[in-house]
């Protein structure tokens, strides 16, 4: 039967071999799309330590703007990141190896980008213009986008089989609704130390996954290959 | 019993009240909360009466609230009563209880149902919270904040700021506090919270305290005599900032969204004449108005387009256009402001939709930058925006004469001068300069072309007449400036002819006036130059009009320390004529060097200083004088202090011998050097020698006559005490005595031994006479002999410490030597007989006592009697007396002849003798026995003992 289909119509074979690779290419380029990141091939090692420098960047900052966000928030601020609040991305970082924790790490940058955006909004309406909070704020949140995009490259090349689920793995951490505006403060300071928490776990953990997965980086890529 | 009754009463009287009253109570009460506004608006219906009571309580602890009585009018539309209520605390704290009754003056209706307003701390509202929150309230105000604990949770603190503040229990989880007369809050508000027992935040609310707009000066113009632009001062800070408290602004109902932080601003597309602007924020608006007509607030726009149409080397045109055509059918003033590497200056200009205007006065070769404004003439309002600049150049003119100057270094010799021509003098590049020299005289002419980098010339005017012209001219490429002349001055020295003065500078230039001159029709010139300047010197000028006599010398060339020579002249076309000289510093220092060439010169007690004057560009000021310091290590002491300059030396006088320093210092008005230092050491005058040498070869002259007439007077005590009279020896015999040495030629085959022996035995001591045979056990000494060893017996006084010295150690080589040479000729001298005996005794035992003291008779050759003890003791301790005492003369120790004792082979002899003669020029005294003990003196101390004691 196939191989009267097969005599029967051979441009249609051919079509359908076409239609099927035109198939992969649109997949491929609406999934590059969704990740809205072009990756370059690079070293694990130097994509590692360049988003290792990122995040030694951003977390250093992140200390300035803790403190710069408690000395705009008025009296007293010094004790509102003590409240608890919920809806706020755990600073923790999950995973038993090396994919499960690089994924972690994504998904928790991916988490506290809202959330740095509903600070920055809230604050534009508590601050004048020329606050400095408010462009540090603005800057954080960038470059916390450029880390998550790098890191999906490092995992793009190191776990090329496994794919980044679209939704985070740690679980989704919606903004908060409306809140008021000593609410908003409290908010602002428990997210930008969880963030800042973050970002030092999101260091020490990849300097361990450089000395991992960088120099063993053929035994890894070989266990991914079984998936 | 009573209670009971007493309820019964109030029952009974109520019951009573009510039916007494008729009125009916208010039914159908409800209420609303408005919590924004803490606004409690309660109704009812039926209430017939026009008045009520209105009671309020706090549900949960029964607190009474409000209890008033209010006149509320039934809304004929609806038949309801409604009474608004604000409640200072917030409504969401605690539940309230509200219920109404009628009044009609005392009567009253029964009380409504009480209806209740639920608070946000009922237990099914676990959450902590507080309230108000956000709230935007003017400075000043009075605010009541309340915390709702969680279940389970104990009140901590409420703190407003930083402040704690005092609470207030509302209920079981509520707490109030009121704060009064708040200040204004931040950018982000004023923190309210409240903690539990443990200090931790529970809750919290945010305050915006601010004040409401206050903007004011609201003035409105017209760019393009068609559209409005109002501006306004924002005024008081409102505090007050975000989306929902900043300050909105209206312009006549429209709004004014460009109307932010600083820029308060706002137009309108047509002129309507009256504006309102209405500023409004949470806390209220303020309203600001303006009206005016369109021709009294114009304020143009820049012009645009601007151009020269016309360029020339003194003036231009500049021309623009206009946006707005409206503007080309208006009065216009304009201003036009031009700025050059030179300067800036703005001119104005008016005229009917003025679009072009000439500059005048500009510089040729000049670049320009200009810029417009323009204004309305009529009704004038304010100056338009500044154009964009536009830059232009004039074009070149002939340059202006050069400023000339003549400066001779001689009669002959000298240099022209000119000033290189300033941007404003050479109205264009220079491309060089023309130099005539013209004698009239001679009628000789010399011309010279210098590129525009020279700025001198020298000249030689030698054969050229008494009067020389020199004509010097600038050139670029618009043509040549007009010559400049000057006629050549006499050279004159500083010494000459004039007198030169001293000028101070006064702290902004050296001002100097001289008298008219009749003949300085073309005015005066000052030169000045670095007087220390021999050569090529830097030379600047200045020129004076012919009706001033002074002027301010000013330089920036000036500097301290340094002389400066200035000369005025007189000028005219026929001659320059030197008129007057002065001499200044701009500031005199100390000079720079001390005085060279300082020397001193002893005069006898004198000292002459001499040295050079500093040489001038090292004087740093005038010289006033000297000063002459004696220094004394690092102390001077003021010697002298010499007024005149020109005097070089100084005398220091009246010094005694020794060493000294003196330091010369030079001062100026600015003080002195650091000092030139000298030494010198004063030496005896050689008069004083040759007396001292006079003097002493006096003294010994006096000396000597004294001493002579003293031995002649004394000559017989001498004779006695030198040469005493020796009595001869009575010898049986016929003893031809013989004076001299008497020499004892042994037989050749046998020789004269002198035996030592230091154990004095008299019976031995004598001269043995030994086998030659013998000689060779001896020793050395007797080795070197060729011939028989004669035995000479001089009359010689030896010295005693030399023999004794040797004795002691003859075993040495040296003592083997001087035995050797002693018995060369094997002479036998006396020697400090008596003392000798007993230096040569320590190689002998110890003699006996009794054996070494002999007889008081005359014994020329006794052998002392005593014998030291210790041989180890020097030569001195050998002279001591020996122990036994002689009583009478004893010129020598005794000798015997065939004495058992004198068989000793040794030079040590205790004691010589000779059988046949004895002469000794030693004293034979016998030692005083009271001496026994001390150090015996010798002879020589003996005999001046003795002669100055007047002894025989």
């Amino acid at each position: 039967m196939s191989g009267h289909v097969k005599n029967m119509c051979p441009q249609l074979t051919i079509s359908q071999a076409a239609r099927t690779l035109l198939s992969l290419l649109l997949v491929a380029a609406i999934d590059s799309v969704s990740a809205g990141v072009v990756c370059r091939k690079q070293p694990c090692g130097s994509s590692l330590q360049r988003s290792l420098k990122l995040t030694k960047l951003i977390h250093k900052e992140s200390v300035d703007l803790l403190k710069t966000y408690k000395l705009s928030q008025g009296d007293m601020s010094e004790l509102f990141c003590q409240m608890s609040i919920n809806n706020v991305p755990d600073p923790n970082i999950s995973g038993l190896d090396p994919s499960e924790r690089m994924l972690s790490i994504y998904s928790h940058c991916k988490a506290f980008l809202p959330h740095l955006k509903r600070v920055t909004e809230q604050q534009t309406d508590l601050q004048p213009p020329s606050s400095s909070l408010l462009s540090k704020l603005s800057t954080a949140h960038n470059r916390t986008n450029g880390l998550a995009n790098q890191i999906n490259c490092i995992y793009q090349t190191l776990f090329p089989n496994l794919p980044i689920p679209p939704e985070p793995v740690d679980g989704p951490t919606s903004v908060p609704p409306s809140q008021n505006v000593f609410q908003q403060k409290v908010y602002g300071c428990v997210v930008l130390k969880r963030f800042k928490e973050f970002l030092s776990r999101v260091t020490r953990e990849l300097r361990t996954l450089k000395s991992q997965v960088c120099t063993r980086r053929t035994p890894f890529a070989d266990t991914n290959a079984l998936f | 019993m009573p209670s009971l009754f007493f309820c019964i009463l109030l029952l009974g009287l109520g019951v009573t009240e009510s039916q007494a009253s008729g009125l009916a109570p208010p039914q159908q009460v409800r209420l609303d909360a408005d919590k924004e506004t803490q606004t409690l608006s309660v109704t009812w219906e039926d209430g017939h009466a026009s008045t009520f009571d209105v009671e309020i309580l706090r549900t949960e602890l029964m607190e009474m609230v409000l209890n008033e009585t209010v006149g509320v009018t039934e809304n004929q539309s609806t038949g309801k009563h409604q009474w608004n209520w604000t409640s200072p605390v917030p409504l969401e704290c605690t539940s309230l209880s509200v219920k109404v009754r009628s009044r009609d003056g005392q009567d009253v209706s029964e009380w409504s149902s009480q209806q209740i307003l639920p608070g946000l701390d009922l237990p099914d509202n676990t959450d902590s919270q507080m309230y108000p929150e956000g709230k935007t309230v003017p400075v000043g105000s009075n605010m009541t904040f309340c915390c709702i604990v969680e279940e389970g949770q104990q009140f901590g603190s409420l703190w407003y700021k930083d402040t704690l503040m005092k609470e207030n229990m509302l209920s079981r989880r509520t707490y109030a506090t009121t704060m009064t007369n708040q200040g204004s809050s931040n950018p982000s508000g004023t923190n309210v919270v409240c903690s539990n027992e443990k200090k931790m935040i529970i809750a919290g609310a945010v305050v915006f305290v601010g004040y409401p707009p206050l903007p004011s000066d609201l003035v409105c113009e017209t760019h393009d005599l068609i559209s409005v632009d109002c501006q306004w001062s924002k005024g008081r800070d409102t505090y007050l900032f975000g989306m929902t408290r900043q300050t909105y602004y209206t312009l006549n109902g429209r709004n004014c969204p460009k109307a932010r932080n600083s820029n308060m601003r706002c137009g309108l597309e047509q002129w309507d004449g009256n504006w309102t602007l209405v500023a409004r924020n949470l806390l209220g608006e303020f309203r600001l108005t303006d009206a005016a007509e369109l021709g009294h607030r114009v304020r143009p726009v820049a012009p645009v387009n601007l151009t020269t149409p016309e360029v020339y080397s003194w003036n231009a045109s500049v021309g623009w256009l206009w946006k707005d055509k409206g503007f080309e059918r208006l009065s216009l003033i304009c201003q036009v402001q031009r700025t050059s590497h030179l300067n800036s200056s703005t001119q104005t200009y008016t005229g009917y939709g003025l679009n072009t205007v000439v500059l005048k006065d500009l510089q040729p070769d000049e670049k320009y930058s200009v810029k417009v404004r323009c204004g309305s003439q009529k009704n004038f309002w304010k100056w338009g925006e500044w154009s964009f600049p536009l830059s232009f150049q004039t074009k070149m003119d002939r340059p202006v004469a050069p400023d000339i100057w003549l400066w001779m270094d001689s009669d002959n010799l000298g240099r022209v001068l000119w000033k290189p021509l300033t941007k404003s003098e050479s109205h264009g590049q220079i491309s060089g300069y023309e130099v005539i020299l013209w004698s009239p005289e001679e009628n000789s002419q010399q011309t010279l072309t210098l590129p525009q980098s020279v700025y001198s010339l020298p000249i030689n005017v030698t054969d050229r007449g008494s009067k020389v012209t020199v004509t010097v001219t600038a050139q670029n490429p618009a043509g040549a400036s007009l010559p400049a002349n000057v006629v050549i001055p006499r050279y004159l020295l500083d010494a000459e002819d004039t007198a030169i003065s001293k000028v101070a500078f006064n702290g902004s230039g050296f001002p100097l006036s001289w008298v008219a001159h009749a003949n300085a029709s073309c005015g005066y010139v000052v030169d000045w130059y670095n007087t220390s300047c021999t050569q090529d010197c830097n030379v600047e000028w200045t020129r004076v009009a012919a009706d001033n006599t002074n002027t301010m010398v000013q330089s920036g060339n000036f500097f301290a320390g340094v002389r400066y020579t200035f000369s005025v002249y007189a000028c005219s076309s026929e001659s320059t004529v030197l008129l007057e000289r002065w001499h200044g510093y701009m500031q005199e220092l100390v000079p720079s060097r001390t005085v060279p060439r300082l020397s001193p010169k002893q005069e006898g007690a004198d000292v002459q200083l001499t040295w050079d004057q500093i040489p001038l560009e090292h004087q740093g000021g005038f010289i006033l004088g000297y000063t002459v310091y004696l220094t004394n290590a690092s102390h001077l002491t003021l010697l002298a202090n010499i007024t005149d300059p020109q005097l070089t030396n100084h005398t220091v006088k009246n010094l005694v011998l020794g060493s000294y320093k003196f330091t010369v210092k030079a001062y100026t008005a600015a003080g002195e050097d650091g000092g030139a230092t000298v030494s010198i050491s004063l030496e005896p005058y050689t008069y004083w020698l040759i007396m001292e040498i006079l003097v002493a070869l006096g003294t010994m002259t006096c000396l000597l006559i004294v001493i002579t007439i003293a031995c002649y007077r004394k000559r017989k005590w001498v004779k006695k005490a030198f040469y005493p009279e020796i009595p001869e020896p009575k010898l049986p015999g016929d003893w031809g005595i013989t004076q001299g040495t008497l020499d004892v030629k042994p037989s050749p085959h046998s020789m004269v031994h002198i035996v030592e022996d230091s154990v004095w035995d008299s019976s031995k001591e004598a001269l043995v006479t030994v086998p030659e045979e013998d000689e060779e056990g001896t020793g050395d000494e007797a080795a070197d002999t060729d011939e028989p060893a004669s035995l000479r017996y001089y009359n010689q006084v030896v010295e005693e410490g030399s023999s004794s010295q040797r004795r002691p150690h003859a075993s040495d080589s040296s003592a083997s030597s001087t035995g050797s040479m002693d018995s060369g000729h094997t002479d036998v001298t006396y020697t400090g007989i008596q003392t000798s005996a007993c230096s040569l005794a320590p190689f002998q035992p110890q003699p006996d006592a009794s054996q070494c003291v002999g007889g008081g008779g005359y014994r020329p050759q006794m052998q002392s009697a005593s014998c030291p003890e210790e041989p180890q003791t020097g030569p001195e301790e050998h002279l001591q007396p020996p122990v036994g005492s002689f009583g009478g003369y004893q010129p020598q120790c005794s000798w015997k002849p065939d004495s058992p004792e004198a068989d000793g082979d040794g030079l040590d002899q205790a004691c010589l003798g000779s059988p046949t003669s004895v002469t000794s020029s030693q004293f034979l005294l016998p030692y005083d026995t009271s001496e026994e003990g001390k150090e015996h003196p010798s002879s020589a101390s003996t005999w001046f003992h003795n002669l100055l004691t007047g002894k025989p």
